[in-house]
């Protein structure tokens, strides 16, 4: 009985929204993608794991505009081909709001399909500029860009006052943007870059790669790129006898990479979002995810937490379920949020976001770099 | 100086991952020594053998064991009996029922079965990146020039023996033992082969397996020089032994050996001199190179028309 009149409310609510939103939806889906499968897989966990979390917390609350959220999760594999397929698959099941994707190269095609489609896409990970420079509406982050991640690993190295700098990336769009970006900083700040080049992701040996950084004779090594190469490089380099000191990105920044490289992970630089399971705000949000067994602390596990919210937090203020109305809603407004307080520009960006350079240890942990 | 210790340094390294491409290669141009088909699936029993040995080092290290030779012995032997009974398998589930069909069935068939036990990995093992424990480390040291030293890795030297001795154990079992004469029977007219009383399909089986047994000796050793293994492991070596096999003159054995190490030496010349980003540009381009002027390889024989 009871259950048949929730069904008779949510039929109307869901014949008002017909009318605003063109479609018809006993409840709001929203589409999660992300790498479940591939080397990057850890981190699509944490978007996983973080959108889930807020989804399930936000039905707890009473949903939204009295609808609940339903997740529909697919997996992109980290794949531009895989992206395009999974954001099809999207735009067929009807879904209006997507959190996603992680890489950057994934984010770019895949938010063409929802431009055009008019999906509201949020991603919470993807930090190559590019993404919202093409005057898109419906494209947001809830994280930094490369723009600004490059500059604080370029001044920190360029602080410690180092003869020689080597900069390597994997040549993907995320890796070789921020690399690029670490480059001009250094630049500017008259540190002779003693090399700049590409390696192919997936590669195994980079016994000359190494071999190069060892005649090189740099202070520093930047690597733009994941953490399945970065472990590569950094053991074989310990092999080699290689002293220069590593410096990586948030892309880095994950427990595997001590897994890969073991021992030779320790000291590694790493540019990351600041701890935001530290804060005190989000420590009744912590509690709960502790209570599920899992870890907040990963990079982008409160970003995709973010972004489910701003999504039913946009929804409320623009009191429509249109996406771009609910677009609008997300530039005009201020929110508060776990990564702190968010506010949009016109490309949709963020207007502020902090990278703290973070010192890697052996055991997983890391601590605040000096 | 420095310069000379650099090239000898790029050399090494050259020749560490050429060995191990060539032990590969063998698996790929053994097959079509034999049967004449493409066995795309190789790399990924490659991969499965660094698994093996993978897990094997690490049931060894939960038992408490850390003798090194032992540890060594034990990963792999698994590591052979594992992906050898798989290319055994693969063979007899994927290759046997369409042998004798276009050829192109055949090769469809090992692409198949290269997605599906790479996918099978994925789901067994997970898809991230696992580590391999350290268990060989240090190095040779010689002269030193400017800082910069040249050093020999005590998992390089054993990558050179190991390859050596698997190869000349291969060389000897294919012109001395039976079923050595028997594979080259097969391998000249396997028709006639047949008729002359050759179980020719216990000789291609054979074939299987020994590839696939050097593949599971490249998977530990790579495994162990790297440090890592991950589900796409195989593909990739598995392209480049290809090359290797090809590059030498395909159906030789000899020329997979010598294919894999020019490839291993080109690939790390070009981006110890030019740039990492060429080095399949350049390993690829001589690749045609070769083949545009000699088309059967650099030991390949010229195919001779059968009436």
């Amino acid at each position: 009985m009871n259950t048949s009149v929730k069904k008779l409310v949510t039929a109307v609510s869901a014949s008002v929204a017909l009318m605003a939103a063109g479609q018809a939806a006993a409840e709001i889906k929203i589409g999660i993608a992300g790498p479940m499968t591939g080397p990057v897989a850890q981190y699509g966990d944490m978007q996983f794991s973080g959108s889930r979390m807020a989804i399930e917390r936000i039905n707890a609350a009473g949903g939204v505009m009295g609808e609940e959220l339903v997740a529909v999760e697919v997996d992109d594999v980290c794949d531009p081909k895989q992206a395009v397929t999974v954001a099809n698959r999207l735009v067929n099941e009807g879904v209006q709001y997507v959190v996603g994707h992680l890489c950057s190269s994934s984010t770019q095609p895949a938010s063409d399909i929802y431009e055009d489609e008019g999906i509201l896409m949020i991603t919470p990970a993807s930090t190559s500029p590019e993404i919202t420079q093409r005057g898109y509406e419906l494209v947001f982050r809830t994280i930094g860009l490369d723009s600004m991640q490059g500059p604080v690993a370029g001044n920190y190295i360029a602080a410690q006052k180092p003869e020689r700098v080597a900069v390597v990336h994997d040549k993907q769009q995320y890796g070789e943007g921020i690399a690029t970006a670490v480059r001009d900083t250094l630049k500017d700040g008259g540190i002779e870059i003693a090399m700049f080049e590409g390696i192919t992701a997936g590669d195994k040996d980079f016994s000359s790669l190494v071999t190069k950084i060892k005649q090189a004779d740099v202070d520093y090594v930047y690597y733009g790129g994941y953490h399945p190469e970065l472990g590569l490089i950094l053991r074989q380099a310990r092999q080699a006898d290689v002293d220069a000191k590593f410096m990586g990105p948030e892309g880095v920044g994950n427990k595997d990479i001590n897994t890969i490289a073991g021992d030779a992970a320790e000291g590694l630089l790493v540019t990351l979002p600041p701890a935001f399971d530290q804060k005190e705000e989000n420590q009744e949000l912590v509690a709960a995810f502790a209570e599920k067994g899992e870890d907040p602390s990963g990079p982008f596990v409160l970003p995709s937490y973010t972004a489910v919210q701003l999504i039913a937090e946009g929804i409320e203020m623009a009191d429509s379920k249109d996406p771009f109305e609910v677009a609008s809603a997300l530039r005009s407004g201020t929110f508060e949020t776990p990564i702190g307080t968010v506010q949009y520009d016109k490309a949709g960006d963020l207007k502020a976001f902090e990278f703290v350079v973070y010192e890697w240890h052996a055991d997983g942990s890391k601590t605040p770099a000096n | 100086m420095q310069d000379l210790l650099y090239f000898f340094q790029q050399l090494i390294n050259g020749l560490t991952i050429g060995s191990t491409y060539a032990l590969i290669a063998i698996g790929y141009t053994m097959v079509y020594g034999i049967i004449g088909m493409i066995n795309f699936a190789h790399g990924e029993i490659y991969m499965i053998g660094a698994y093996t040995a993978l897990i094997a080092i690490t049931g060894l290290a939960t038992l408490g064991i850390a003798w090194l030779p032992l540890i060594l012995i034990v990963a792999l032997l698994c590591a052979v009996i594992v992906s050898s009974s798989m290319g055994w398998a693969v063979e007899r589930v994927a290759y046997r029922p369409v042998r004798g069909r276009h050829r192109l069935i055949p090769l469809i068939s090992a692409i198949g079965m290269s997605i599906f036990l790479q996918n099978y990995v994925h789901l067994a093992q997970g898809s991230r990146n696992i580590g391999f424990p350290a268990l060989m480390e240090g190095s040779f040291r010689f002269g030193s020039a400017e800082g910069f030293q040249l050093s020999l890795s005590y998992m390089q030297i054993t990558i050179f023996i190991t390859t050596l001795v698997c190869m000349t154990i291969l060389s000897l079992f294919i012109s001395r033992s039976r079923i050595g004469r028997a594979c080259r029977a097969v391998s000249q007219d396997l028709g006639m082969a047949n008729l002359l009383g050759i179980d020719t399909n216990r000789i291609i089986s054979a074939t299987f397996v020994i590839g696939a047994a050097l593949a599971a000796v490249a998977g530990l050793l790579l495994g162990m020089y790297y440090g890592s293994v991950d589900p796409l492991f195989g593909f990739i070596a598995g392209l480049k032994a290809f090359t290797a096999a090809v590059l030498g003159g395909i159906g030789s054995i000899p020329g997979a050996m010598l294919g894999g190490l020019i490839l291993g030496v080109a690939e790390s010349m070009t981006s110890g001199y030019l740039s990492g980003e060429y080095k399949d540009v350049v390993s690829f381009s001589l690749l045609i190179l070769i083949l545009l002027f000699k088309p059967t390889g650099l030991l390949g024989k010229p195919e001779v028309e059968k009436i």
